[in-house]
C-alpha cells in the first residue's frame, strides 16, 4: 500500500449513511432477530412437552394393564375352576 | 477485528444475541455504505442495498457457519446485490454505455463523494472511480479502499485470485490513466502515479 494511487485511494473519505435510515435499518433487523430467537426456543418447547406426554401415556398404559389383568385375575378366582 | 473476536461474534449472533449484532452493525456498516455508494454511484440505491445486507445478514444468523468471516460474507451479499439491482434494471454497464452512446447529449458518470470531496485531486479521483467500469470499480473498492486482500475480494467476486490480480492491473492502469489525462487538460497528478505497481 505505498505507491501514490494506492494511498490515495485507501485514504478516501468514508461515506455516512443516513442516521435516522441507520437507526430504523439497525432497530428492526434486532426485532427480526430477537423473533426469530424466540421462534427458534418455542419450538424447541413442544419437543420436550412431546417426550413428557409420551412419559403420561406409557404411565397410563401400565397402569390400564396392571388394573385389566388384577381384574382377570379376580374374575378368574370368583368363576373360575375351584 | 480479531479473529477470536469475530469467532465469538458469529457464535453470539447464531445464538440470536442482539448486542451482537449491535457490535458487528457498528463494525461494518459505514464501510459497506461506503462500498455500495462508490459501486452504484447513487445514496439512495446504496442505502436499500446495506438495509438488505443486513437483512440477510439476520435472516442467515442461525445458519452461519462457526468459521465465517463476516467482513467476506457481509461485501459478498452487499455486492451480489447490487449485481442484482443491475440485472433488474438492466443497468449493466456495458449496456448502459452503448445506450448512452446513442444518447444526443453527454452524460457524465458522477459520484455522490464528487460533491463533497475536500480538493480537486479527491474530486478527480471519485469521478475517474464513478466512470469506470463496475467489474473494474468493484476491485478497486474491495481491496484499494475497503483494505480487503486479494484472495478475500477474488471469493467475494467470484473470481480465482489470478482473474482477480489481472481485473485489479487493469482497473489501476485505466484510473492512472484517466487522472492521466485530466492533468493534461490542467490539474497535476500526484507523483509516481503512472507506473503504479500491483499492491
Amino acid at each position: 500500500m505505498s505507491d501514490p494511487l494506492t494511498r490515495l485511494l485507501a485514504e478516501l473519505p468514508l461515506g455516512e449513511p443516513d442516521a435516522a435510515r441507520a437507526e430504523r435499518t439497525r432497530m428492526g433487523c434486532r426485532a427480526l432477530l430477537a423473533r426469530q430467537a424466540s421462534r427458534a426456543s418455542a419450538s424447541r418447547g413442544p419437543s420436550s412437552g412431546r417426550r413428557s406426554v409420551q412419559v403420561w401415556q406409557l404411565l397410563i398404559g401400565v397402569l390400564g394393564v396392571a388394573y385389566l389383568t388384577e381384574v382377570i385375575v379376580q374374575a378368574l378366582s370368583v368363576y373360575g375352576p375351584p | 477485528m480479531e479473529r477470536d473476536t469475530e469467532l465469538a461474534l458469529v457464535e453470539r449472533l447464531r445464538r440470536g444475541d442482539l448486542d451482537a449484532f449491535d457490535d458487528v452493525y457498528a463494525a461494518f456498516n459505514t464501510r459497506l455504505f461506503t462500498f455500495l455508494v462508490r459501486l452504484s454511484r447513487r445514496r439512495d440505491v446504496a442505502e436499500d442495498l446495506l438495509e438488505e445486507t443486513w437483512l440477510r445478514l439476520v435472516k442467515h444468523a442461525q445458519r452461519l457457519g462457526a468459521d465465517t468471516r463476516l467482513g467476506p460474507w457481509l461485501f459478498t451479499v452487499a455486492r451480489n446485490l447490487h449485481v442484482s439491482y443491475l440485472r433488474s434494471r438492466m443497468l449493466e454497464d456495458s449496456a448502459a454505455a452503448s445506450l448512452i452512446a446513442l444518447w444526443p447529449f453527454s452524460l457524465e458518470h458522477s459520484s455522490p463523494f464528487e460533491a463533497a470531496a475536500a480538493s480537486e485531486l479527491e474530486r478527480r479521483i471519485e469521478r475517474a472511480l464513478a466512470a469506470m467500469p463496475a467489474a473494474s470499480r468493484e476491485v478497486l473498492l474491495l481491496v484499494a479502499v475497503a483494505g480487503l486482500d486479494h484472495s478475500d475480494a477474488a471469493d467475494i467476486c467470484g473470481i480465482t485470485p489470478e482473474a482477480l490480480r489481472q481485473r485489479l492491473h487493469r482497473a489501476r492502469e485505466t484510473l492512472s490513466k484517466v487522472l492521466e489525462r485530466d492533468a493534461e487538460a490542467g490539474v497535476p497528478a500526484p507523483g509516481g502515479m503512472t507506473s503504479c505497481p500491483i499492491r
